[in-house]
């Protein structure tokens, strides 16, 4: 096992309808707070921090979170990930979540930042059971240098590997590699800065639902480009370009807004992060 | 002249039964928007296309399973040929990858002699498989002893040929045009195989961001002459 920069260990289960924290470790450069219970819901929302404020050359993160059967929770971040510069071994970070029958997991991490020369790959592996759900999103942005100049990062990569009773069900692998390649270019951002994913994985998902999101996401206000499509397994991707953060947060969050009501009947929270 | 070649070079025809002439991958949502209108921009596209998805996808799947088949390792195979289809976020892309590759397999399977074909049949058959031209390809390659490199080389050329000829019907451009991008493909395709030589297993599936988009937004184009 290599020595983490940062590591968590995260295990929540359902007691009594509601779902609390079984086990919780973390060490180094990670950190977690107590869960918040929003609006007196059952289901906690837990922040992570990187108390070091950022990632660093050669750094390793490793997370891990399990929700036990019906267990339903919110994980997100404190703050975006900023990945400073990388001049000899990329940051890695890699997220493992275990997902029980039943179970629901909201993993929103902010947006991630890179600073010129910075390397980054990042892997989320989700083990579900059947009957698990998982809605996960992420925006990367075109990052940060000294001259304003947009994509002075050197690569990004992520990966998420999406197993249904030891299946592999969904692969998802994007990018962005500015050091090589023209972002500009057709096929590439084609002149949008921020990229932003929405994935969901769970058998409550059909056509009627997508019809749904792409109703709503066609009535968006701004300059953006949108798709969305059905996995190989009950789910579906949604991609958006754009050239801000707020605007594929707003169409994330109305997306978001639309499955809580169909599969809960309630809004989803407000994450109250400053 | 080595028959094996000419065997090859069947599955390579653009009359070749597979599909082909009714899959754009993205490329017709890009003609809708105007983006690709005349050959210059048509030759952007297909450039992207070749170096960030098929050398990506297929290419590095392909090189893969040769080894594998070397190795005599099927595991590897099936594993490939799950991993093709599931990274494939656009379902008509998918779906339509999956029906080529069902279509060149039954083809191939009735030509020669292999019994790993037939197994590969089989496999989809039993739903046990989905079906990827890249593997089908491969297999038939490395059946007809030719080399690792110049399997892939024809599959990517097969690649670049009918998606130019699909180009020439729905942009359109002249056929002579046409033509003449197949030609000064040919540097390119050489770079795309010096690439997958030399990226790793983790590089597999790694995808830009427009040309998955346009694949993704095909689902919702009206007025459409291609399934995907």
């Amino acid at each position: 096992m290599p020595d983490w920069t940062g590591i968590l260990e995260l295990d929540a289960e359902e007691r009594q309808g509601k779902t609390v924290t079984k086990n919780l470790y973390f060490q180094g450069a990670f950190k977690i707070m107590r869960p918040v219970y929003h609006q007196n819901s059952n289901q906690p929302c837990y922040y992570i921090l990187n108390p070091g404020g950022g990632y660093l050359d050669g750094d390793t993160y490793r997370m891990s979170v399990t929700l036990g059967e019906k267990a339903k929770a919110t994980v997100t971040t404190q703050s975006s990930t900023k990945i400073y510069k990388t001049p000899n071994t990329q940051a890695y970070q890699e997220t493992e979540l275990f997902l029980k029958k039943g179970s629901y997991l909201e993993y929103l991490p902010d947006p991630l930042i890179a600073y010129k020369d910075a390397r980054y790959l990042q892997r989320n592996i989700v083990h579900m059971e059947k009957g698990a759900a998982l809605l996960y999103t992420d925006i990367l942005t075109p990052g940060w240098s000294p001259e304003g100049e947009h994509f002075s990062y050197d690569s990004l990569r992520l990966i998420n590997e999406i197993y249904l009773d030891e299946e592999l069900v969904a692969f998802d692998h994007i990018k962005l590699n500015p050091n090589e390649q023209d972002m500009d270019r057709v096929g590439m951002m084609e002149g949008y800065t921020h990229l932003g994913s929405f994935m969901v994985v769970s058998e409550k998902v059909d056509s009627q639902l997508l019809d749904l999101l792409y109703e709503r996401i066609q009535k968006e206000a701004g300059d953006f480009k949108a798709g969305l499509s059905e996995l190989a397994t009950p789910g579906f991707t949604i991609r958006v370009l754009a050239n801000s953060t707020q605007v594929i947060e707003r169409i994330f969050k109305e997306c978001h807004h639309i499955i809580s009501l169909e599969w809960f009947q309630k809004e989803p929270s407000f994450l109250r992060k400053y | 002249m080595d028959n094996n070649v000419l065997s090859l070079f069947q599955l390579c025809d653009s009359n070749f039964p597979n599909g082909a002439f009714s899959h754009s991958f993205g490329l017709e949502s890009y003609i809708q928007a105007d983006r690709v209108h005349n050959p210059e921009t048509f030759a952007d596209w297909l450039e992207i296309y070749l170096m960030e998805q098929l050398v990506y996808v297929d290419g590095l799947a392909a090189r893969i399973v040769y080894d594998a088949l070397n190795d005599q390792n099927l595991d590897e195979i099936w594993k490939m040929d799950r991993l093709l289809t599931v990274q494939n976020t656009a379902r008509e892309t998918r779906e339509g990858t999956q029906q080529m590759g069902k279509h060149m397999l039954k083809i191939a399977d009735s030509i020669f002699d292999s019994p790993l074909l037939s197994l590969y049949k089989n496999r989809i058959y039993q739903k046990e498989a989905f079906g990827h031209s890249a593997i089908v390809f491969t297999m038939t390659g490395h059946y007809l002893n030719i080399p690792k490199q110049t399997t892939i080389l024809y599959y990517l050329y097969s690649s670049i040929v009918s998606l130019v000829q699909n180009a020439v019907r729905a942009i359109p451009i002249g056929q002579t045009a046409g033509q003449k991008i197949i030609y000064s493909f040919q540097a390119k395709l050489e770079a795309a195989i010096n690439k997958i030589e030399q990226l790793d297993e983790i590089d597999f599936g790694a995808i830009s961001p427009g040309i998955e988009l346009s694949q993704m937004q095909h689902e919702r184009v009206n007025v459409r002459i291609f399934m995907s």
